[in-house]
């Protein structure tokens, strides 16, 4: 599914990650934890595309293709898909528009049909039902307005609409009460299947009670200093970063 | 001898030759109007960037020429991509009234409209004045060909648009000087669309005057969607009479050089003034919106909100000024002008003012410029949308509050049509 060989990137001008090595295999759930500065989110951020994050060397293979070589738009229809830590509020874009173009672009560039404004609606609806969210949120503005909880179910209601192949988590649990927490963690739990990878980015190990990792490993200092079952990650707990980065 | 701009010089020069061909040369008082008009204007000539008004718009492009084929000219073409459903429309071809392509036989009972020209020629000066201080008003005035003069009797209400087309052609020396006059009674209605259209280099010069009786309201929107080598500089002056509601919105797509400048003057108590628009330009475009909201008496609101977008080398200018006389208290006033800039080189000027007489008022200003968000570009990416469309979806999103505030929403839809087609050239 992903293969990630001695990545590289700076941002302005920092090298940030330094020299990333990670395979995962279809079906697997990858977290990856480390402190503040590690670099985790600017793997999310080089693994989807972003501007302003340049990679300085090694690859990254995505089901046998170069993922780098992609422009942001392509590596979503490809099956990556991004949550983000902070969902960005967009005003005077309807949730709806914005849903459907999206949903709408993906299925053009798989060269399947487009779904109407009435085939569409009816599908989110089926989603927005399953994940507890009230349809006048499809109405409003995308995220503008919208709490913490409301912003990250949100991205769990795109994942659950798009049902991409590689579900890249950054720092879901940030800002979530703990019932907001197991709402987001079905949700994805429910994508989990033999062909689907995640990758989980957190500094707590409290997500991971819910979405239950295979593997675990730990980022400091722009490397993955330490690799492990999801044993590590209760060690990480209780030992906290320092220790087992030092060790 | 004062230096004269060489265009200001050229009017003056033939006038007494064009005045010859134009309505109401036989009749005394329209001659005097037109005389007295040239003075002025020959004792102003055009605004230059010393004329703090004009600090932001240099017309010396337009002023160093005397005739049209020296005129600047652009590569870009003006689109019209929607088509508005209006069930009467008068069109004015190259500033003349066209009564083959009008269409206004059913008009509802109690409104008027004809062409000015008819009117000068049978000497009627309607209530036509001069300029003393603004010298476009004053070239117009003298050089006036025609235009359409409305009135509404007191107490028709129509929700029926009317349409005014000006449609420009073909370029002429003396350029186009419309003159429109309209006249809502007691407790009128009426829906108004003015649109500009054009090929070709050319000089637009209208001039429009309103006035509302007590209880009236209009809704006056505007399309400029002038030729892109066309220099279109407009005034409307409109007076509020008591519980009046003048509503304006602009939409300018059009012209090389183009100004839009408005002055409403409230007269009684419980009127509304609302001014907005939006602009999207680009190319070497330049694009002035100039309001003047004068607030005489107590307990009125007005409002200017003002969008625009400006790509390539387009370059924006707002400038709304709110008067509160003394004693004018009560008195609600809103502005903003907001800018979104898709290139390095587009610009805007912005200069809101306040002007405040009474102690007892509420008025606000903002004017911003920025740039597309690049998050919310990133964002709208990494869900699958191409650049390119995410781009135009946040352009969208930008003018959606401001065409929103339409009220008619056939000219809602129309003015959306008329954005979508733009953003599909960008």
């Amino acid at each position: 599914m992903l293969e990630i060989k001695d990545l590289r990137a700076t941002v302005g001008g920092k090298e940030i990650l330094k020299g990333i090595n990670l395979t995962i295999k279809p079906g697997e759930v990858h977290a990856v934890m480390g402190p503040n500065g590690a670099g985790k989110s600017t793997l999310s951020y080089v693994l989807s595309g972003r501007d302003g994050y340049e990679v300085t060397g090694g690859s990254v293979i995505y089901k046998g293709k170069d993922l780098l070589d992609m422009s942001p738009d392509v590596r979503a229809c490809e099956g990556v898909f991004l949550a983000f830590q902070y969902p960005v509020e967009i005003p005077g874009v309807a949730s709806a528009t914005f849903l459907k173009t999206a949903f709408n672009a993906q299925r053009k560039f798989r060269g399947e049909e487009e779904l109407d404004a009435m085939q569409f609606l009816k599908l989110v609806r089926e989603k927005t039902k399953e994940l507890g969210i009230k349809d006048d949120m499809l109405k409003r503005a995308v995220n503008v307005g919208f709490s913490g909880g409301e912003k990250k179910r949100n991205e769990v209601l795109q994942m659950a609409l798009f049902e991409p192949d590689l579900m890249l988590l950054d720092e879901t649990d940030s800002g979530l009460d703990i019932d907001a927490l197991k709402v987001a963690a079905e949700g994805v739990n429910k994508l989990r299947s033999p062909e689907r990878s995640a990758l989980v980015i957190t500094h707590y190990q409290r997500l991971l009670d819910y979405i239950v990792p295979d593997f675990v490993h730990v980022l400091a200092d722009g490397k993955i200093v330490k690799s492990g079952d999801k044993s590590l990650a209760l060690e990480l707990e209780e030992k906290g970063y320092a220790e087992i980065s030092a060790a | 001898m004062k230096n004269r701009t060489p265009l200001a010089q050229s009017y003056l020069d033939r006038f007494e030759t064009a005045v010859v061909s134009l309505p109401g040369h036989e009749s005394r008082s329209v001659q005097a109007l037109r005389k007295q008009g040239l003075d002025t204007f020959a004792a102003l000539d055009f605004p230059h960037k010393r004329v703090e008004e004009w600090r932001y718009t240099n017309l010396s492009a337009l002023t160093k020429a005397t005739a049209n084929e020296d005129l600047p000219s652009s590569d870009l073409d003006a689109i019209q991509t929607a088509i508005l459903d209006a069930p009467f429309e008068m069109v004015f071809v190259d500033g003349r009234f066209s009564n083959e392509e009008s269409r206004l036989t059913g008009l509802p009972e109690g409104i008027t409209v004809a062409s000015v020209a008819a009117g000068l020629g049978n000497g009627a000066v309607f209530s036509l004045s001069s300029e003393e201080d603004r010298a476009l008003f004053a070239l117009n005035t003298a050089f006036m060909e025609d235009g359409f003069s409305l009135h509404v009797d007191d107490h028709v209400q129509s929700e029926a648009i009317l349409k005014i087309t000006f449609r420009n052609e073909s370029g002429d020396q003396n350029g186009r000087h419309i003159r429109n006059i309209i006249s809502l009674g007691i407790g009128s209605e009426l829906t108004l669309v003015e649109e500009h259209t054009g090929t070709g280099s050319y000089f637009s010069n209208p001039v429009t005057s309103i006035s509302l009786s007590e209880g009236a309201t209009l809704n006056h929107y505007k399309l400029q969607n002038e030729s892109h080598n066309a220099f279109h500089l407009s005034l409307t002056d409109c007076e509020n009479a008591k519980s009046s509601v003048y509503q304006n919105f602009t939409f300018s797509l059009g012209g090389k050089i183009s100004r839009n400048e408005i002055k409403t003057t409230i007269l009684g108590e419980n009127s509304e003034s609302h001014l907005n628009g939006a602009y999207l330009m680009r190319g070497i475009q330049h694009c002035d919106t100039t309001t003047l909201t004068e607030h005489k008496v107590s307990q009125n609101i007005s409002s200017q909100v003002y969008k625009g977008v400006l790509d390539d080398d387009a370059h924006g200018v707002f400038q709304g000024k709110i008067h509160i006389f003394p004693d004018a208290q009560q008195v609600v006033g809103d502005q903003l002008s907001k800018a979104l800039l898709l290139s390095d080189r587009a610009g805007v000027d912005c200069k809101p003012e306040l002007e405040i007489h009474a102690d007892d008022v509420k008025c606000s200003h903002g004017a911003t410029s920025g740039e597309l968000d690049d998050d919310a570009l990133f964002y709208l990416q990494s869900r699958g949308i191409p650049e390119d469309r995410a781009r135009k979806l946040l352009i969208e999103a930008f003018l959606a509050d401001v065409l929103e505030s339409i009220s008619n929403s056939t000219v809602k839809d129309y003015f959306n049509a008329i954005a979508a087609g733009w953003l599909a050239e960008a």
